[in-house]
Formats: structure tokens, sequence, C-alpha cells
């Protein structure tokens, strides 16, 4: 949970982009559509980043990703589906989400029937146990941090090259039986689990740095031919089938990812669909102005496109530690003053962003309940502002900024003029420091570093509050070394307590109300402004169909479409 | 020589918009405030933020109030924006010029008056700062210098740092030519010290030739500035500069024609002019040039 900020794992992991989420509409094209008979064609995946990888282990997917859950089936999964039922994790390579005893504390799985290798090999719980040892080694870094911080004793843990003994805390009665002892209770691990890092890996066949050249597939296609960072191409698996697999429909033949494109230069192409483009997707590239202004105009273009809501927010993170911001009057006066309004407008305008007041994004899953304790209205409240910084005793201060020079992430130069000129009107005089892009989180990360005031942005690694909250809010996730997240040095008790006590709940919506709940109570504190949260927009080629934005992660799901 | 360059109409075309843009530079505060506007304040209401922030109404939001229109995505007048822009981008060009002719002369004229030794070391200077990619490494320099030097200044000093080469060549050069001339040799035989040899002797002998290679400088480090910008380590937000809003206009060019086109013309029209000026220049002042059929 330390660790992730979706938007830094679509530009570092990923394969597929890991953007996606909550509420989605799916389109028209899909009335009719049979998952038995859509088999056939080349799908064309037109992508910005991603395939720098291919080890599950180097993976850092929300949900397994888009492009690696072709080649890649885990313990549990994400369900595929539209809207809310999508953002539920549904079983794969295992027949349930997982038993739970000791109080959430260990985690039992029994394998399904019938599952197997692109080589023919059977697959087998030993396999998975293989596949999640190896992401601990030093050699193949870039998994998620959670396996470290919640298997028993695995702190430590160096990988099966150097400590061939394996993790202790996972345990494999037999082939069909996977058992996980946790250090604290996790109600959240059916969601974990989903993560590439529980695929099965057959130890003969791995290479350690060099197994992501030819990773072995349990999934519905294989790695024909791989580029990194340039192209990767897929062809069916034999030894998979819709019998084993209810939720991958697998319906291309054939999947050729290119990588390395511009983003508009992908949406252009969409746009106009000449030849293979037809049959084309991107995982990466969301729409941009260019393409927004032809939507919604009744174009054949808005036929042509799924909006879904990855669950993420745009933020302002004060330092608490330092003045005027361990004042609370003046993190409320700034709430006050915030224009929300020009912050959409500076991300691309309301197709692709929202205004939030809440720090939890709009999704039922994670627990969102709205509150707005310090009404700004849509275009801010000067003069409530005012008001509140002359009672703090500080009128018309001059106050820092920290963002980064450009605007890849959402937190750049564009953001930091809108809230500049917001808190102008508030008398607020804005300082911009802008921190370069790739030193940006080593800088904020670091409390003896950190700015007073700084852009940042946070998305979910999984539809739960959880995984949302602990890193922003737990006192003790606190890292002076450096990657922390709760920019807010906030370190409370009752708060520390409150999370272990819902992390222990297994029932995903007693759990979301608490979560919800808990936003809300430090939301009062004043410790962050929420400014908007993330709406994404994909454009697909002409032949495409059953394409939607899946309920996990706010954009299409390759398993599920079809260009027949 | 001024009787020539009136006859020249190419100079006159270009003397005439190059020193509009100078005065559009200069009174950018007066012209914004004739507009009632200014280039930071937003106004949300007049963008279509459904379809990503493109300003509503044709042209880019061309009304009475705002003459040009407004950026998308911000709202901010764009008749303001550009006459502040012009300050960036003749400002910037400017400054670096007149820095790069004072580095290159000094450079340039102690090479060429100095020693044997003098001239060696200085001209692998100038051979090193030729060499020099301008943008790659003033990309690196403006990346790395704190955020609170003033952006403009640091921006002309940068591309002076590493742009004064050429004058330099030139000086030392014209200098080894000049030397040679039997008053400069009458000079320093009676006496004169080495400093006033250069004042006296060599300097005016040195004006033609810099002032025709400065007018094409003016141009060329106005392209650096732009580059820069639109390269994102120019100015800092919400100072506008026109290569800077042409960097943010690149994902706009359908969806606003207009947000293009205006700072793309007026870098364009100030580029041209300040050419067609040290063209004249030249032609007027090296009389070995204006043989050659243009």
């Amino acid at each position: 949970m330390r660790r992730l900020v979706p938007a830094v794992l679509s530009a570092t992991v990923l394969l597929a982009g890991c953007q996606g989420g909550g509420g989605g509409d799916t389109t028209g094209s899909n009335a009719a559509f049979d998952p038995k008979t859509c088999q056939g064609g080349t799908l064309t995946v037109l992508n910005q980043g991603g395939i720098t990888h291919l080890d599950p282990a180097r993976l850092y997917t929300s949900g397994g990703g888009n492009l690696p859950s072709l080649l890649f089936r885990t313990l549990t999964t994400r369900n595929r589906q539209p809207g809310e039922a999508g953002t539920k994790p549904a079983p794969d390579l295992a027949t349930d989400l997982g038993t739970p005893s000791d109080g959430a504390k260990t985690w039992t799985y029994h394998l399904r029937d019938g599952i197997f290798f692109e080589d023919g090999t059977p697959i087998t719980a030993a396999d998975i146990k293989y596949g999640i040892e190896r992401s601990f080694a030093p050699e193949l870094p870039g998994g998620a941090p959670y396996f470290r911080d919640w298997l028993a004793g695995a702190a430590d843990y160096q990988g099966p090259y150097k400590q061939p003994g394996g993790i202790k805390s996972i345990e494999t009665p037999d082939d069909k039986t996977i058992i996980f002892k946790l250090r604290k209770p996790e109600g959240d691990f059916p969601f974990l689990a989903t993560a590439t890092q529980f695929a099965p890996v057959p130890k003969s066949k791995d290479k350690g740095a060099e197994y992501e050249a030819h990773p072995i597939s349990s999934g519905p296609y294989q790695v024909e031919s791989y580029e990194p960072k340039k192209s990767l191409v897929l062809v069916r698996n034999k030894h998979w089938s819709t019998q084993v697999d209810e939720l991958r429909y697998a319906c291309p033949d054939r999947i050729e990812v290119t990588a390395g494109l511009d983003s508009a230069v992908i949406n252009q192409r969409l746009v106009t669909g000449a030849g293979q483009d037809a049959n084309a997707v991107t995982t990466d590239a969301v729409v941009g102005p260019e393409q927004l202004a032809q939507l919604g105009t009744g174009s054949a273009l808005d036929k042509r496109v799924t909006r879904g809501e990855f669950p993420s927010t745009t933020y302002l993170a004060f330092n608490t530690k330092k003045a005027p911001f361990d004042n609370p009057k003046v993190r409320e006066a700034l709430s006050y003053a915030i224009n929300r309004t020009s912050v959409v407008n500076a991300l691309g305008g309301s197709a692709v962003a929202g205004p939030s007041t809440t720090f939890l994004p709009p999704q039922k899953a994670l627990g969102y309940q709205p509150y707005d304790h310090f009404p700004a209205g849509d275009t801010g409240n000067p003069d409530k502002a005012k008001q509140v910084l002359a009672e703090a005793g500080l009128s018309n201060p001059t106050i820092d900024l920290a963002y980064q020079n450009d605007d890849s992430e959402g937190i750049g130069p564009k953001v930091a003029s809108a809230v500049q000129e917001a808190f102008k009107q508030a008398g607020v005089t804005v300082e911009l420091n802008a921190i370069d892009t790739a030193t940006y989180r080593d800088v904020t990360g670091k409390p003896a570093t950190q700015p007073g005031l700084a852009l940042a942005t946070w998305g979910a690694d999984w539809p739960s509050g959880g995984p949302f909250l602990i890193p922003i809010f737990d006192g003790r996730q606190i890292i002076t070394a450096g990657g922390n997240f709760n920019l807010a040095q906030y370190n409370d008790p009752e708060v520390n307590a409150e999370i272990d006590a819902i992390n222990a709940l297994t029932d995903p919506a007693a759990a979301a109300a608490r979560w919800g709940a808990l936003d809300a109570k430090i939301g009062k504190l004043a410790l962050v402004i929420p400014l908007t949260h993330e709406k994404d927009v994909y454009l697909y080629g002409k032949n495409v169909k059953n394409a939607y934005a899946d309920g996990w992660r706010g954009q299409l799901d390759i398993a599920r479409i079809s260009i027949k | 020589m001024i009787r020539v360059l009136r006859k020249d109409r190419g100079f006159v075309a270009g003397a005439v918009v190059a020193g509009l843009m100078v005065l559009v530079a200069i009174t950018a505060p007066l012209l914004a405030a004739l507009a009632g506007q200014d280039y930071t304040t937003y106004h949300d209401t007049l963008l279509d933020s459904a379809r990503g922030g493109v300003p509503s109404g044709p042209l880019g939001g061309i009304s009475g109030e705002h003459w040009l229109g407004v950026e998308p995505g911000t709202g901010r007048d764009l008749f303001a924006r550009l006459v502040y822009g012009a300050q960036v981008s003749v400002g910037v060009a400017l400054a670096a010029t007149a820095l790069e002719v004072l580095l290159g002369i000094t450079f340039g004229v102690a090479a060429g008056l100095g020693g044997r030794w003098l001239d060696a070391g200085l001209s692998r200077v100038i051979d090193l700062v030729l060499a020099v990619p301008i943008l790659v490494l003033a990309v690196s320099l403006l990346a790395i210098v704190p955020q609170d030097w003033p952006r403009p200044l640091l921006l002309a000093t940068v591309i002076a740092l590493l742009g004064w080469g050429g004058t330099a060549r030139i000086s030392r050069g014209e200098t080894l030519t000049l030397r040679t001339r039997d008053y400069v040799a009458a000079a320093q035989v009676s006496g004169a010290s080495w400093w006033r040899v250069a004042r006296r002797e060599i300097l005016p002998g040195l004006t033609a030739p810099i002032l025709t290679y400065a007018a094409l400088l003016i141009p060329y480090n106005m392209i650096v500035e732009a580059g820069l910008s639109f390269l994102g380590v120019g100015v800092r937000p919400p100072t506008p500069s026109w290569g800077q809003m042409l960097s943010s206009a690149t994902t706009w060019f359908r969806a606003d024609p207009l947000y293009v086109f205006l700072p793309g013309a007026l870098l364009f029209l100030t580029l041209l002019s300040f050419v067609l000026v040290a063209n004249g220049l030249r032609r007027a002042l090296d009389p070995r040039q204006t043989e050659v059929p243009r």
C-alpha cells in the first residue's frame, strides 16, 4: 500500500494500462453479443507505454492488468463487468474467493480441475507458491509491496534463487490446496489475489530475469514474439479453453500490440480507422481535446467510445509540520478558496475529470460518502476564505506550491496555474515550485525535503477503501527514509485503531461503510484539499464489439472484446 | 549608409514590423489595460467544459471583450497573453544577443590581439562553445537551476553563454585582418597600449560585421527561446511566451485553430522582420556582398 500511484504505474509497470475503474456504461454495440460465436480475426492494440516488462513478478497492475491478464491466470481476478458488479473479485484458478479463518489472518484456496500451462503441464499449487516467492527476489523488482507487508515472516525473504527454502507462511499440503498465513488480519486478501504475482510459474522453466522473454502462459493466449517497450504478438494457447475459464471470452485469434506511440497519434488513428486500425483499441491513451470536441455532437464517433472511472483523486497535500499549514484555520481557508471548475478545465474538461470534495472518489465500492465540510461552490468562495484567514491572523500570505514540471500525470503546470489563480482571489500569493517529474515523489515522499504544499494524486490498487486511505492517513505509514505518502504526517492512534478494525472485516459492504465514515471524519481536519476525481474516455476502432469499461479499472477489457 | 537602407524596401518593411513588435513588448501592460484584460484571470464561464474546455462560440471565443478570443482550458484572454508574450520573446532575444555580442567581442579581440598562446587557448574555448549543441545543454542547465531565479533573465543568460561562439570567431577573424593594417601597426609602434589599440583602432572596424551578425542572431535567439519554452523549460506559468503558447496549442490545433495560428503567425512575422533587417544591414554595410545577386 505504500507505493502505488496508478499514474506512475501506467508509466513504469505496465504491460497493460492499469487504469480503470468504477461506474461505466455499456455501449450499444454489444446488445446481441454471444461469447460462443465471437472468435476470429486479429486485434491491434495501439499504446503509448507499457510492455516494458512481461514477467508476472515484475508487473504492478490493478486487477491483473489488461494485456497481462490474457497470459496469466491468477487465484482470483476482477469480475470483468461494467458498473458496480465489476468492482468485485471473482474466482479464476481457484474455486472460490478463498476461505478466511483465524480472524482473516489465514486464507485457504483450492484450485479448480483441468487447468494447464501452454505446454500441457498441469498447474499445481506449488507453481503458484513459486510465482509469489520469486516476486520477492531483488533480481525481479517492481511488484506491489503488499506481499512483504502481509505475509507472516516474509519481510526479509530474498527470493527462491538465494533462499530456495521458500516462504514458510505459504503452505501447499497437496497439489490443489494453497494456504496463506498473514501477519495481521486482511479482509481484502481476495482483491490482492488478482495481482499477477499470483500467477503460476513452473519452476523448471524459470530463467530468472530472462523468463520474461517468453513467460509460460496459463491464460487464453501465449507469446509469439516480444520486444520490450515496442511490440508484443499473442497467439492462442491450445491448452486453455472456455470450459475452465468463464470470465475471459478470448475472441480474437491473434493480438498485435504496438507501444511507444504518441497519444494524439493513437487517437487520430482510431478516429480514422483506416485498414487494420478499424480493429484497434488502446489501453492507455485517453482521448485528448481534439476528440472530445467531436464527442457528444451526435457524430459517428459517439458510438465508439467507452466511459469509465478509475478510482483516483487529485488533491492538494498539506505538510502539517510546516508553518503556516500547522494552523488548521489556514488549511480551512484555502479549502474555501479553491476553484474546482478551473482545475477540471485544466485537466481536460468535465468529460475526463469531475470535482471532488471528498478524498475517496465517488465509487460505492470504496465506501464513498458525500461530504463538503468547507463549501467552496463550483468556483471558490474567496470572501469566506479571506475571513477565515483573518481569523487565523494571516491576511494576504505568500505560500509555495510544489508541482510536477510537466502535465503527464495531471499534477503539472496547468493545474498549478489554476490553483494559483484561485488562491489569488483570496489574497493569497502562490509561488510556483516546479519539480522534475522524475524526482517529484522522491522530494515529496521524504519528510525532510517535503514542501509545505504539494499537488498529489492517488489511485486505488483495487476497489476498496483500505488501499485508498491507509497509505495517506495511517500514522504508522509515515516513512521518514523516503517513499512516504502520508504527506500530512498525520498520526492519530484512534484512526490507526479504526483502520486495523476495518482491515479485519471480510464483508466488503460492512468495510466500505466504515471506510466512508472514516474519510468523512478525517475530512474535517482539512489535511488535504480534494480537487478532482478521474474519468476515463477511450476510443476504439470501427469493427470492435463488446467494448465496455469494466467497473474495476474504467477501461475496456481486452479479454472480452471481439472484432468479428 | 542610411540613404542606402532607406531605398531597401525589404529593410524598411522589416524595420517597421520589428519596431512595432518591440513597441508592443514595451507597452504590453498598457495594451492589455486598453483591452480591459490581464493575462492571468481565468474565465471558466467562456469554456465548454464537456468538450474538453474549448472556448464557447466560433473563432476561439472572439468577442468585444476578448479581442482575439480566450485560451482553451483556462479562458485567459489571448490578446493580453500575446502582447505579454512579446515581452518574453523579443526581450529575451534582444538581451541574449546583447550579451553574446559583448562576450564575443571581448574574447574575439583578445584572441586576435593576444600572443600565439593566448590566441591558441581562447580559440579552443571558442571552438568548444561553437561545438556545443545549444538546445540540449540549455535544457539540462535550465532544468537544474533553482526555481526562484528570475526566469527571463536566466533564459537570456543561458542562451548567451552557449551562443557567443559565432560572434567571437568573427571578431577574432576581423581583428587578425585589421591588426595587419598600417594604421593599427602605426598605433602599436607609437606605443599605444593594448587596450587603446583594441578600443580606438579595432572596434570601429568591427562594427559593420558584428552589427550584421547580431541582427541575424536576434531571430535565431528568438527561435531558441521559443524552443526552450516549447520544451517546458522556459518561463514559469502564468508568464506567457509565444513558444510556450505554441507548445500548449499542439493538442488543440483542430478544436481551436486560432489558438495555434496567433502565436505561430506572430513568431513568424517577428522572425521574418528581423531577418529582413539583418539582410538589409548586410547589403548596406558589406560592399563585397552588394554585387551578389539575391
